[in-house]
Order: structure tokens, then sequence, then C-alpha cells
């Protein structure tokens, strides 16, 4: 008996070796980005002893050595554009001529970047660039050691136009526990969330001018009792946790600010300490859920919202429901694209929240980072320079060539070609900067209300406070949890008894560990703030 | 002594052996080599160290699992729900493979058969998408017919009770056609000699399904449940989620493993923990099959697994 | 003694005639239940082809509908909007089903009959061994990395192939099937000197049609609907298989949208996400639809001899 079993020893032998010969392998993997951090580090400590190149304009590449011609990729989320060949082949020109370099793409499509982004990284795969966001798990790639630190005086050095103009904040947004993964993006985006209705309903029924969550109340309800075949409003799929109406109405409406919207712990904008709190404790956040009731009670959506996968856009494109919750960016474009399609209906962006403070998007949003086994760092960071600040290049990154791709209308617009969205569509967000054009057609009444928030735009103590969840990781899974379960169907007034419902919800989140991760976050706010 | 009949074993089996080597290379290169990486449960991964260099942990990354209160009822969901899948459709399976045998015309037995398959080309989104436009409250055809009748709606999406139900039967739905047709080779398999016998000795149909064909299938059965069996605590995640989504009010009747950790891991994305839960899967997949192989070996030892 | 015998003869014509009886409920409730069944799997997927060729407002509005109550072939031109495309997709789909099944099944049905001879003692074993890598894996991350950098199978055709070409599932099903073919057919063919390959291939084969015919569809099944191995391991256009190809199209097309709106570009053509769903899920089963009839007829062929030989 004991003999029949030498195959299985045999192939039991056999695995060993190879997962051994594996294990060479890999170790030979591993060893590489600590030789290619080499260069990096000769750089920085060259760097340091010539700060004097910073403060100058001019090309970033004069100072440095750059005659060796070198190939760098870059990969991006989102499908290969089609005219990627004809816009590269231009912006290979330019770049060989300034910086000696060229850029090659990689693409990964919208459709399996969440499933490809973190392997392409994993299997330490060639390339020098990556795309890089918080929404594309940036803080955890660079914790796992996917990206390669940026000192300052890499910046400085290779980057001068950007170390200038960089609003300081942006830096400190994109640390993670204090070193420095990404370029972020020049350019600060709205992050509230406006409401898109339909104007020609609410004449109809002569309704007050929706600015207040009341009026916005009183709109739902009349179109639930008399507009068969409407649904008042539709939130967006796949919003979670915090939706779109929470941030209206939780945070914006509060002044409060959330870390991050998969923890329920908010703090004042304006407390100077920092202190936080659990939401679903607050009164305010009961007084929401008896304001969602109501509206559930009242049909104001749908009873199976949770289930829905419409898209909210599409639907309100369909005359199906009446209202919706975006950000300015999305909704003027809807309402452009409905204006060109000559839609029969009258819509209007509404701000509930007039006179609060807003705030802007982090600068994370949107970054380009080095792969942490690049061979070509200086020669990226050069890349990324001129792409956010050479008007040329990042014309030509952002909306493709000229008189093909788009026409320019002054220096801060264009005009959509047809051939415009052969070469759109892809992350090169990154790259925003000061230099942007928008869209000719994009409303103005939708920039008009932005732009008016700019006096309401609130800089706060804690705005480069970074959460480092790296001990408290099992809770915030656990409390994420909870939060799914029941905390949303809280938050669409689906349960009858708001009171057992917020006990039940805190309870919950009570075993998930709240308070574990409650302590952590105040202690690291609290180190944070008497640093400063 | 032993020795040399291991030797000469070989020497027997050297063509049985060769035969199966192309199967033994696939498995070791793309199953037990990979299997190393069941290490990066114990692991904080991190890509500088890699696999094998990145620190230890222990069970941190089961903390989340097991701490979060849910691990009995997922668990729990899971194994209920496989039962209740492997059941009912085996049974479905079974009975619809014998009525084609036995009943129809060449062309009624071609048509039937094709569009039974149908459901299996059927992506698990558009399954949950066509669900929701039959079951919704507000539009949905069940409802509307509901309505139409003078009855009240009901609210299915906001029931946990329906939901056991509705998924056993979703998947029996979509399994009905593959099985059948694994069945029907069975049955097209047994000798016809065993009809004729007992049409001889006066079996009416009903008896002769009874007698002749039902227990010539117990093999078959058998191993489709075993290997159903070691799979029994891993949830179906296509068809869990795009059935119920994010619809926390259902979770209490329908949350399973995999759905579980999803919803956990969904903004950490830790691949420590999620090969953690994998781990704990397979553990007790191992076990349970361990005990039913052993269990079926000493009923009969050429029908089990191995 | 006539008396007797007219009295057996009686009771053989009424057990007969009950036999009748029996053999005709049976086929009411055979025809009846086989119709409900089939009608229970056939309406959902005609919901799907009708929704396919609707206007994509109609849907928003009233959900799917049996028939299309405003037509539209959007979906569809937008699907063929880059016919070389897809028929290059279709190509690729096809030469891969058609070289995994092959060799697939010749793998599978040599490696399942080592392991149902009853007298290859170590098949337990072996059979272990398989059936050990369907409750263990190493994830995702060591497999993609075994692929990617050290079989350097990434953007080739084997690794649209190789990956499926067993699968343990096939290989114990199919042994179970071999199992029921009589060992008496085995000892006979050693006699007259056969060795075991020839017994496999001229003996065992032919006499297994019915259970190389349910695997080998299940095979082609397999390979006709992976889209996961060319996510992986697939950036060539060229060797993009339909079933990818489209599920890529699909998100990109929705990808772009968002992205687009998102950066407050605006943009004038909607693209029908509903009945694009839909239109897919037909171009995809469509061929194989066609060519199930076919396949069956040998299917059906198969098994008559099965049963005639088993």
């Amino acid at each position: 008996m004991q003999k029949k079993s030498g195959l299985i020893m045999l192939a039991i032998a056999m695995m060993l070796v190879m997962i051994m010969s594996a294990c060479g392998n890999n170790n030979n993997n591993a060893s590489e980005p600590s030789a290619s951090s080499e260069p990096s580090a000769s750089a920085s400590s060259s760097a340091s002893s010539s700060p004097a190149a910073t403060e100058t304009e001019g090309t970033a590449g004069a100072s440095v050595d750059t005659s060796k011609e070198v190939k760098l990729k870059m990969i991006f989320v989102g499908p290969k554009p089609v005219d990627y060949d004809a816009v590269f082949a231009e912006i290979n020109k330019k770049l060989k001529e300034k910086i000696n370099a060229t850029l090659e793409g990689e693409f990964l499509d919208w459709s399996d970047w969440a499933q490809k982004y973190p392997l392409k990284l994993a299997a330490a795969e060639d390339f020098d660039l990556i795309y890089s966001a918080n929404w594309a798990g940036y803080n955890d790639q660079a914790l796992k050691g996917g990206f390669l630190e940026i000192t300052d005086e890499m910046i400085q050095k290779y980057m001068p136009q950007t170390w200038a103009n960089m609003p300081k904040v942006s830096w400190g947004q994109a640390k993670v526990n204090g070193k420095l993964y990404m370029i972020p993006q020049n350019r600060g985006e709205s992050v509230e969330k406006l409401i898109l209705y339909r104007e020609d309903l609410r004449k109809k029924y002569n309704l007050p001018e929706i600015n207040s969550p009341e009026s916005f109340a009183t709109y739902l309800k009349t179109i639930a009792a008399n507009e068969k075949g409407i649904v008042p409003f539709t939130p967006e799929t796949g919003d979670w946790k915090y939706h779109n109406l929470d941030r209206v109405l939780l945070k914006q409406q509060n002044e409060w600010n959330m870390f991050d919207l998969d923890m329920p712990f908010a703090y004042k904008l304006t407390d100077e300490k920092g202190q936080v709190f659990n939401v679903y404790e607050t009164q305010e956040f009961k007084d929401l859920m008896v304001y969602y009731k109501d509206l559930a009670d009242n049909n104001a959506w749908s009873k199976n919202v949770l289930n829905s996968k419409n898209d909210h856009q599409q639907d309100f494109k369909a005359g199906k429901t009446a209202s919706i919750t975006h950000n300015n960016g999305t909704l003027g474009a809807l309402m452009s694209q409905m204006r060109l399609e000559n839609s029969p209906y009258e819509v209007k962006l509404a701000d509930i929240n007039q006179g609060k403070k807003k705030s802007v998007a982090i600068s994370t949003q949107n970054g380009t980072s080095i792969h942490a086994t690049s061979k070509n760092v200086e020669r990226s960071l050069m890349l990324i320079e001129l792409m956010q600040n050479d008007k040329e290049l990042h014309d030509l990154m952002m909306y493709g060539i000229s008189g093909v791709n788009y026409e320019p209308v002054g220096d801060d617009k264009y005009k959509a070609t047809d051939k415009f969205q052969n070469f759109y569509g892809f992350s090169n967000w990154n790259f925003n900067s000061p230099l942007n054009r928008t869209d000719e057609a994009f409303p103005q009444e939708a920039s008009d209300l932005v732009n008016s928030w700019e006096a309401d735009v609130y800089h706060y103590p804690l705005e480069t406070f970074v959460f480092d969840n790296s001990k408290v990781k099992t809770e915030i899974a656990n409390v994420g949890n909870v939060m799914l379960r029941y905390g949303i169907p809280l938050e669409y007034g689906l349960v009858k008894d708001i009171d057992k419902g917020i006990a039940d919800l805190n309870k919950q989140l009570k075993s998930a560990g709240l308070e574990k991760i409650q302590t952590e976050l105040q202690s690291q706010i609290d180190a944070f703030l008497a640093k400063q | 002594m032993k020795r040399q009949t291991f030797w000469n074993d070989l020497k027997n089996y050297k063509v049985l052996l060769l035969m199966l080597t192309p199967a033994v290379i696939f498995y070791l290169l793309f199953a037990y080599l990979p299997m190393a990486g069941i290490v990066i449960a114990f692991k904080r991964y991190d890509y500088a160290g890699g696999i094998f260099g990145s620190p230890w942990n222990g069970f941190d990354n089961f903390r989340f699992f097991f701490e979060s209160g849910d691990a009995f009822r997922v668990t729990r969901n899971t194994a209920l729900y496989n039962i209740a899948f492997i059941a009912v459709n085996n049974a479905l399976q079974i009975f619809a493979a014998i009525l084609l045998f036995e009943v129809g015309g060449k062309w009624f037995r071609k048509i039937i058969q094709s569009a039974m398959f149908l459901p299996y080309f059927i992506s698990w989104v558009v399954v949950g998408a066509i669900a929701y436009n039959l079951l919704n409250y507000d539009i949905g055809t069940v409802n509307v017919l509901l309505r139409g009748l003078g009855l009240e709606p009901i609210d299915i999406y906001n029931t946990p009770a329906y939901w056991p139900y509705l998924l056993v039967l979703v998947s029996a739905w979509k399994g009905l056609g593959y099985g059948t047709v694994m069945y029907l080779a069975a049955i097209t398999s047994i000798d016809t000699e065993m009809y004729e016998a007992a049409e001889i000795d006066g079996a009416n149909i009903f008896q002769r399904i009874m007698k002749v064909t039902i227990p010539n299938l117990y093999p078959t059965v058998i191993i489709l449940v075993l290997l159903a069996v070691g799979n029994i605590f891993r949830g179906d995640f296509g068809m869990f989620y795009n059935m119920i989504g994010n619809n926390g009010i259902l979770f209490s009747t329908t949350d399973v493993i995999d759905t579980f950790v999803f919803r956990s891991l969904i903004t950490s994305n830790d691949i420590g923990m999620s090969a953690a839960a994998g781990v704990f899967q397979s553990v007790l997949g191992f076990v349970t099959i361990m005990l039913v192989n052993y269990a079926v070996r000493r009923y009969d030892k050429d029908r089990a697994l191995f | 003694m006539s008396a007797t015998e007219l009295n057996v003869d009686k009771s053989f014509a009424k057990a007969t005639g009950v036999r009748k009886m029996d053999r005709k409920a049976f086929s009411v409730i055979g025809y009846v239940s086989l119709t409900i069944l089939a009608l229970l799997c056939l309406l959902p997927f005609i919901l799907v082809v009708s929704s396919s060729l609707t206007n994509e407002d109609k849907i928003i509005i009233d959900g799917y509908q049996f028939i299309p109550a405003d037509f539209s072939t959007e979906a569809y031109r937008l699907l063929f909007k880059y016919p070389e495309q897809i028929v290059r997709a279709y190509i690729v789909t096809i030469c891969v089903t058609a070289a995994g099944t092959f060799f697939g099944l010749f793998l599978t049905s040599m490696t399942a009959y080592a392991l149902s001879r009853k007298d290859f003692k170590w098949r337990n074993r072996f059979s272990f061994f398989f059936f050990f890598t369907t409750l263990f894996s190493g994830g995702l991350v060591p497999w993609y990395l075994l692929i990617v950098n050290y079989l350097n199978m990434k953007d080739t055709f084997l690794a649209l192939v190789v990956p499926l070409l067993f699968n343990v599932f096939y290989i114990i099903v199919m042994k179970s099937f071999l199992s029921g073919i009589p060992e008496a057919i085995v000892e006979s063919a050693k006699i007259d000197g056969a060795g075991d390959f020839r017994i496999y291939a001229k003996l065992i084969l032919p006499l297994s049609k019915p259970a190389l015919a349910t695997i080998g569809l299940f095979l082609a099944l397999a390979y006709w609907n992976d889209w996961y191995n060319a996510l992986l391991f697939v950036s060539n256009e060229n060797l993009m298989p339909l079933q990818y190809y489209l599920y890529k199209m699909l998100g990109n097309m929705e990808g772009m949208r968002k992205a687009m709106m998102g950066a407050g570009a605006v943009i004038t053509t909607a693209i029908p996400t509903e009945s694009l769903k839909m239109a897919m899920t037909v171009v995809a089963t469509g061929p194989i639809l066609l060519a199930y009839p076919f396949v069956q007829r040998f299917f059906v062929q198969g098994l008559t001899i099965g049963a005639v030989k088993g």
C-alpha cells in the first residue's frame, strides 16, 4: 500500500522543485525594485545639491542629461482611442524634441481594468508610468509598494513648473503615510452633488423654486401624486453607503466632512479640533431618515430602488424620472445633450444648499504614479511636467489633434468635431491643469453655478489629513459590510421603525469594531493637528 | 519484495501511466504549482516581497470573517442553498431526461432539448435584469397581472422569505438543459436488454422506470452529487450578486460566503483577506468531501470518487 | 385446460391493455411537462430577442416586452459597426473552440479511460490527485504570474486553449460513463494481444459515443463562452474571442460615456445599453443555436449506437 504511493511522492517532489525554482524567479523579480530605485535615489541627492533650478520657468530638461533616447510606457485606464496612432505620433514628435523620449500607451478597458490594474503591478510588468486615483486604489497600491516614492527634490529638479504651479494642499492630500507616490492633477474639481430636475413639471404644478430640502420634497411628492408613470427621483445605481442625496442633505447641508464614504465618521468643517463623531448617532441623521421615510412613503422613488439597475441619466433623458443627482460636469453634459437632441423637457439644475460651504475634490481624484520598477524615473517625471504645463502637448494629450479631433475656441474652450470621440474616453485626466479647455457646448448656467460657489469653497485644517487604515483593516471591512446591510435600507426609507433601525445599525456597527476605528482615527487626527 | 511489486506494477501500468501523463503534468503545472499561493492567506502581501517574500501575519487575514458575527449565518446559508440546488436540480434533470427518452418523436425531442438549453446562454447579468423586470413592485409583470386580477401586488424585493424559493427555481431553470444532456446520455447507455426483460416480466412503463432506469442512473447521480459536495461551501457569486445585488433587506436569507466576502472587501480589496476566505471554504469543502466519500466507499467501493 | 389457457390469454390481453393505458397516461404527462419546462426556458429567451430589437427609450419606460413595441435594429448596427472586428472575433472563437474541443476531448477521454480501468490499482490515488485541485486553489495572482511571467503565454493562442483543456468534472463524469462498459470486452481484447492504448482508441472510443458527445458538448460550450482567459491574457486585438470582444465593447461604451460626461464633455450619440446587452446575448448564442441541431443529429445517432452496444 505504501509503495503504491511512490508515484505520488515523485509528483510531490517534482512539485517542490518547481515551487523552489519559482521562488528563485520570484526573488529575482522582487529584487528589481530596489535595483531600479538607485537612479532615483542618486537623482534626488544630486537634486538637493542644485535647488536653484527650481523656480525658473522653461524646459525642465535644461539641467538634466537627456542624451540617451528612452522609450516610456504608460498604463491608462479606458479603451485605446481610435486615433491613438495619429495623436501619439504627434505627441512623440514633440516629446523627442523636448526630452528625447517617446511614449507608448497601454490601455486597460473600462470593462476589466479593475481586475487587470492590480495584476499589472503584482506581476511587475514592464512599464514606467501608470494612471492612479483614489478610486483606483491609490493608497492601497502605494502601501503594497507598487509605486515609486517621489521626493520634493525630485519634483523640484525634474518638474519645476509643476512644483511652482501645484497648490501645496494637493501634495499634502496625495501623501500616504507622509510619503508621496503620485503627481496629482492640477485642477480643483467640484465634488458637490447637484440636483437636475424637470422645470416644465415644476411650472405645471406651480411649485415654488427648488432651493431647499423642503421645496425639493414638495416637488417630489407632487410628481408622485399627479404624474403616473414618472418616478419622481431615481438614485444612481451602485451608489452605496452615503449616496448622492446624503452628500447633499447630510454632508453639505450640515457643513460636515467625511474622510471616506466607507466609514460613518464625520467632523464639522469649522471644528478646529477635528472632533470625529459617528454620523449614525446624530440627530441630523435621524431627521434625515424621517425626511427620507416620508418621501419613500409618498412614493418619491421606486419601492425596489435597491435592486433597480436602471441608469438614472438614461431614465431622466427618456422622461421616466423627474429628478436625479450627480456632479456638475455630468449633469451639465446631460443638459446640453438633451438640448441638442431637442428634448421636449425643460430641465434645470438646483442647488438646495445655497450659501453652504463647499469643498473641492481631493487631489488624488486623478494622478500619475511612477512604477516602482521603472528604469526611467527622471524622464517619466519630465513627461508629466510637460503634459501638465506645455500647452501644445497638453492639448494633444487631452483633446487630440487640433482641426481633426477638436477645433480650438479661444484659449480655454474647444468645439468637438465628429472625430472628437476618436481620442477620448480614457483616463488622461491625470494631466488636468489650468490649461484645460472646456466644451463650448457645456451649458453656461452650469458653469456659472459652480463658479458662484467659489466664494463658498472652504479650506479647513484637516484638508490634507489622510487616514492610514492599515491597523484597522478588519474593522473597516466589517463596518462597511454593516453599513451596506443595515444602513442602506434605512437611507431609502425602507425600514418601518426608524428608531429601531438606527439602534440596530449602531449595535451592529459597535460589534463590528466601530469604536476601534474611531479611536485610531482620532489619535491620528490629534497627532496631525499637533504637528501643524 | 515489495519493491519488486512496485516495479512490476509500474511495468504493467506503463501504458496507462503514459496515458495519464498529460493530465498529471497539466495539474502539477496549472493547479499544484500556483497552489503555493495559498500562503498569501497568512501574509501581509506586498509587491516587493511577492508571494513568498511578504511578511507573515498569522491568522490576521481571517479575523474579518470570524469577527463579523455573520460567519456562521453565511456559511450555513451557503451550504443549505447548495444542498437545495443539488437536490432540486438533479431531480428535475433526471425527470426531464427520462421523459425526453420515453416520449415523443425525433423533432419534438430535438426542439424541447434545444429550448431547455437556452437559459444556459443567458448571462447572470441578463437573468438578473429579466428577474427584476418580472418581479419588481411597480411595473413588474407578476404584479401587473396581480393588479389586473384585482389582487394585492406583492413586494418581492422587500420580502426575504420568497428568495430561497426563487433562487432554487432560477438555479434549476438555468441548469436544466446542461444536466439533462448528461442524464440523457446515461439513460441511453443502459443496456436495452434490461428493458426487454422488464417488458416480458409485465412491468408497465412506470414500473420499468422505477425498476430499471432509475437504479441504472445511481452511479451517475452519485458521481455528480459527490462532485458537487466538494464545492458545497462555495456560493455561485454571479447568481447571488446579480439576483440580490446590494439589497440589505434580503441578506438574512440570501447572503452566502462569496457575496459576504465581496461586500467586506469591496473597498479594501485586500488579496490576503480574500485568500483567507477562500482557504476557509476549501478546508470546509475538503473535510466534507472526505467524510462523504468515506461513507460512499463503505457502502460501495466502486461508486466513490477516489 | 383450454379454459385456463383462455384465461391466461385474457389476462395477458388485459395486462397489455393496462400497459397501453399506462403508456398513454405517461405520454400525456410527458408531453405536458416537457412542453411546460421548454416554454419556461424559451419565453425568457424570446424576451431577450425581442428586447434586442426594441428602441432603447421604449425599454427604459416599459421594461422588456415579448413583442418589440417600437422596432429598432440600433443595437445590432452598433455591434456590427466594425464588421471586420466582429468577424475576426467569431473566427478566433471558432478556432479556439474547435482546437480546444478536439484536444480536450482526446485528453479527457484518455485520462478518464486510464482511471476507469478496474485493474489499475492506483486509479483512486490519481483520481484524488485530480479532484484535490477543485478544492484548493492558489488564487488569481499566482496563476496570472505563472502564465504571464513563467510560461510567457500572454497574447498567444495557447493562453486561450490550454487553461481549459482539462476539467476534473469532465474527467470524472467521463470516467463514470466508461466504468459502465463491461470489463469482459477489455479482457477479451487483451487476450487478443491488444495494448492498452489500442484498446482505448479502437474499442472504447467507438463504444462511448454518448459520453464523448456529452463531454464534447460541454467542452465546446466552455470554450465558446470563455472570456475570462482572454480578459487576463489577451490584449492583441487579433486574438480576441467573441465573448470577450462583446463584453469589452459594452464595458467600454458605458465607461466612455460616464467618463466623458463626468469630465463635462457633451456627447450626442446615445448608447442603447439595455438593448445592446440583449443583442450581445443573441449574437453570442445565435451560431450555437444554429449549429446545435446538427450536433444533436450526431448526438442522437451516437446515442443509438451506444445504446445498442452498451
